[in-house]
């Protein structure tokens, strides 16, 4: 396995995953089980692409979740737009996929040009600032959006492909298939050679920038990737519930996002996802007892940060690395009175 | 190969850089010295574009690069080491220099394939040898010994093909042993990249062992210049150093 | 969507001018005393509080609890200044103090955890329903009457406190010994403290007063404004909005910024009312390209 190109390695790997998604579909009895996973894939969705910015380029976007609804939104407006199911008709999700896609990706790029110029803590505030200045046009435009209400009456959602969004087992497996082409796409990018300039930028943007990289450039094509990437997750969403809402774009939103991902640990690559399990377990263990799940999720973010001081995912990373390092020791320490 | 003309550099009432002409002809291995205060690293930074020079000039191969943003700098063919070593700290020795080759090759937003590329890959074995690196090729950079951090630090620059190579206290911060370790390695890699190479120390010892040229700065201004048998014995070279009875050393 | 009519009728009635202007200042100004608080805080101890709006929070439910208890305003207001203060410290000293020299994001957590557990602790205490005070008996007085226009006599006593407890703090941050340590432990802790100063006694006690401005700030608004668990976030996303186009670490920049901000709230609701909220933002967005150090900032941080 380890002689293959790290590219096909990714793509079987992905491959994998998918089939083994969709056979769980296909055997789970109920809906429980396939409606959780869709909630977890858009999750994902919107984490792993953020983590393409926060983690491995180092940069902090606070408004993460405006692609991740801008892509909802699309998708969901193109679809209720008549004329164009006319018109495309088998082909009309598919081609609304792309167009969310396409047209978060044109979002993204416009703003993070601007944001791209400025350094952390204002690059931070500005992403922030977009992003509500999109949930304000949101509500503003009652008229093509719904505004408040979001986008009602329900998303036409022509069959395509032998799939018919509307059976439950058949939109999961869409939503899988959505997944894991997001989850690729950031992975091949990590990998390839604009995944090592990222990491450059990251670590040493000054030095990277010695080297002739050009800085700039590599922060706005990697904001315009992850929002991208994030628009699927909005897809997604809209798929599962028929509708676009502006709460999707909403600044707990993406704080969640970022915490998701420093719960799961910014290291690995995996990291963000253990993050997203890790929380949803946080929440329904917690709604077992008691409604306060606020509560455990902020003594749970407190953990991590003040005694982990890493997430889950790189802390057991670090105890292994420990333990074999000195397994001597360890013995020596438990003999020691 | 670079021609430094009547350089002067004025911050406010200060002259950092007093009338300075220096030339580097193609090849030459040269150091700059000089007490603490003259000047020394405001030189370098004006030859890299960090600085611009208050007036004078100066010329890469005739061409005049007086103001050239650094990035353009570095695009003509001057490369740079830095006192303290500036890596990339998550990355493996050969990642970062895989990823400088990959920067060089013009192909840091490639994404049709997996990092480093073939060719890369080849040239960066190539550095990795000639730094006499490989040993610690895929030890993080942030957790190798502080000799080694410069040394990649130099190899950064190398992976660039500079034709000017300007090295900022090389052996800065090392022990007695790595320090000699060090300036043979840069006259190793001095003579088989063929550059015109110019570096600043304090240690005079190594400069004497290591140079062709030496030219020793002092409050801004040239102060001498010549072989190293030439500035041993160089009255006022001494002087400067070492000071007359009642004077201070600049800060 | 725009209304611009009823927004030129109101400029050219002096009546609606006096009323409108007053909303809106007084909105600024309590945008003012909670940007205060960010700026401080920001300005000495390089730390973006993220959870300041919670502290808004806590002042006003403190403030409404203490006034149905005594039926004192002015001790209403002193309590919640109070226990916003209190709660700040603590605060600082156990998750705060431990991410000075972390990355943002870091910070970023501790705060949203703090928000996220005071949200709830408020939820537990006094429950989820929205809760209003109600002008205080002190002043239940006929309004003044200016220029045709009405002005509660509330809304002078706001003006007066947020602008006086502002100014004093800008004082003693200036020219106060107390002051002075701080700003010169912020640039170089470690030298302050080889000088016998206890420095993390310092420390928490600013970030205490930044927070005891939010919760006067909270006191203050309970009387005009409906108090519900979550209500820290708007003021929170509009107080960094007023620190960003102020300029972080300048107080009087947030002076300049709040009221511009309060004013085109109260006019703006007149005549774009969906959009009061966009104009904001796009005016953080103008600043934060054109001039990021904000109108009275002190410099550029690219």
């Amino acid at each position: 396995m380890s002689r293959m190109h790290p590219f096909a390695r990714a793509g079987l790997l992905a491959l994998a995953a998918l089939c083994g998604f969709v056979l769980v579909g296909a055997a789970s009895p109920g809906t429980w089980l396939l409606d959780t996973l869709t909630g977890l894939f858009a999750a994902g969705l919107l984490v792993m692409s953020l983590h393409l910015l926060i983690g491995y380029t180092g940069l902090i976007s606070f408004g993460h979740a405006a692609y991740y609804a801008s892509g909802g939104y699309i998708f969901g407006m193109v679809l209720q737009t008549p004329a164009f199911v006319a018109a495309c008709g088998a082909w009309s999700v598919p081609l609304a996929t792309l167009l969310a896609v396409c047209g978060t990706g044109l979002f993204a790029l416009l703003v993070g040009s601007i944001c791209a110029r400025l350094s952390e803590i204002y690059f931070a505030f500005l992403t922030l600032a977009f992003q509500m200045l999109f949930v304000s046009i949101i509500q503003g435009l009652v008229q093509y959006t719904g505004g408040d209400q979001g986008l009602t009456g329900g998303i036409p959602r022509p069959a395509f492909l032998g799939l018919d969004l509307v059976q439950a087992r058949d939109r999961y497996a869409f939503s899988a298939f959505l997944f894991v082409a997001g989850v690729l796409a950031v992975r091949l990018i990590t990998l390839s050679s604009f995944g090592a300039s990222l990491r450059m930028v990251r670590d040493n943007e000054r030095r990277a920038a010695f080297l002739g990289v050009n800085t700039y450039a590599v922060k706005v094509l990697a904001f315009t990737a992850a929002g991208s990437i994030a628009s699927l997750g909005g897809v997604v969403l809209a798929v599962f519930t028929s509708a676009a809402y502006p709460e999707w774009a909403g600044w707990s939103v993406s704080g969640e996002a970022i915490f998701m991902i420093m719960l799961g640990g910014l290291h690995s690559f995996w990291g963000p996802l253990v993050g997203v399990v890790a929380m949803r377990v946080i929440n329904d263990v917690t709604l077992l007892y008691t409604t306060h799940t606020e509560l455990a999720k902020g003594l749970a973010i407190l953990f991590v940060v003040l005694v982990l001081k890493r997430g889950i995912l790189d802390w057991l990373t670090d105890w292994r690395k420990a333990r074999r390092k000195s397994p001597s020791t360890k013995e020596q320490r438990h003999a020691a009175p | 190969m670079l021609r430094l003309e009547h350089l002067v550099k004025r911050f406010g009432g200060l002259t950092a850089t007093d009338d300075v002409s220096l030339t580097f002809p193609a090849g030459s291995l040269s150091a700059i010295i000089g007490p603490n205060g003259a000047g020394k690293t405001t030189l370098f930074n004006q030859i890299t574009g960090h600085l611009v020079p208050t007036s004078g000039k100066i010329r890469l191969e005739g061409q005049d690069i007086t103001g050239l943003r650094p990035a353009a700098i570095v695009r003509k063919g001057i490369g740079r080491a830095f006192q303290i070593a500036s890596i990339f700290p998550s990355m493996t020795v050969r990642e970062s220099l895989a990823a400088a080759v990959t920067a060089h090759r013009r192909a840091a937003f490639g994404l049709a394939s997996a990092f480093p590329r073939r060719d890369v890959a080849g040239r960066t074995e190539e550095l990795l040898h000639l730094l006499g690196m490989e040993g610690v090729a895929d030890r993080l950079s942030s957790e190798i010994s502080h000799g080694d951090q410069k040394l990649l630090d130099v190899g950064l620059a190398l992976a660039l093909e500079p034709k000017v190579l300007l090295l900022d206290e090389p052996a800065a911060g090392m022990g007695p042993e790595e320090r000699w370790q060090m300036m043979a390695t840069v006259q190793r890699l001095w003579k088989s990249a063929n550059m015109t190479l110019i570096f600043i120390e304090h240690d005079i010892e190594l400069v004497f062992r290591t140079a062709e040229v030496i030219h020793v700065l002092r409050y801004g201004a040239v102060l001498a210049s010549g072989t190293p048998d030439e500035i041993r014995g160089h009255p006022e070279v001494i002087e400067a150093y070492l000071g007359r009875e009642t004077e201070e050393e600049p800060a | 969507m725009l209304d611009l009519d009823a927004l030129l009728n109101c400029f050219s009635a002096t009546s609606c001018l006096v009323t409108q202007a007053s909303t809106g200042v007084i909105i600024g100004m309590l945008l003012f005393l909670v940007a205060s608080g960010v700026t401080l805080i920001f300005g000495v101890l390089h730390v973006v509080n993220f959870a300041h709006g919670a502290f808004y929070m806590i002042g006003a439910y403190t403030a409404w609890s203490a006034y149905g208890a005594t039926g004192s305003y002015y001790l209403a207001v002193l309590a919640g200044a109070l226990s916003a203060a209190v709660i700040g410290v603590l605060f600082e000293r156990l998750a705060i103090s431990r991410v000075y020299r972390e990355n943002l994001l870091m910070q970023l957590l501790v705060c949203y955890a703090f928000v996220l557990v005071a949200d709830d602790a408020v939820k537990m205490i006094w429950g989820a329903e929205y809760l209003a005070m109600g002008i205080p008996a002190e002043f239940r007085v006929p309004p003044y009457r200016f220029a045709g226009g009405v002005v509660p006599p509330f809304y002078v006593f706001l003006v007066a406190t947020s602008l006086a407890v502002a100014v004093a703090c800008l004082l003693l941050i200036r020219y106060s010994r107390f002051g002075k340590i701080v700003r010169a432990s912020a640039q170089n802790a470690t030298m302050v403290s080889v000088l016998g100063i206890r420095v993390p006694v310092y420390f928490a006690a600013l970030f205490g007063l930044g927070c005891a401005l939010a919760g006067m700030a909270g006191a203050l608004a309970a009387p005009v404004r409906s108090m519900t668990p979550g209500m820290g976030l708007s003021i929170l996303i509009d107080s960094f909005i007023v620190t960003v186009i102020g300029g972080m670490g300048s107080i009087p920049g947030a002076l300049l910024a709040a009221v511009m901000l309060g004013v085109t709230r109260s006019f703006g609701s007149l005549g774009f009312p969906l959009f009061v909220d966009g104009a904001m933002f796009i005016m953080m967005v103008a600043i934060l390209v054109f001039r990021p150090q904000g109108l009275l900032g002190e410099k550029a941080l690219r």
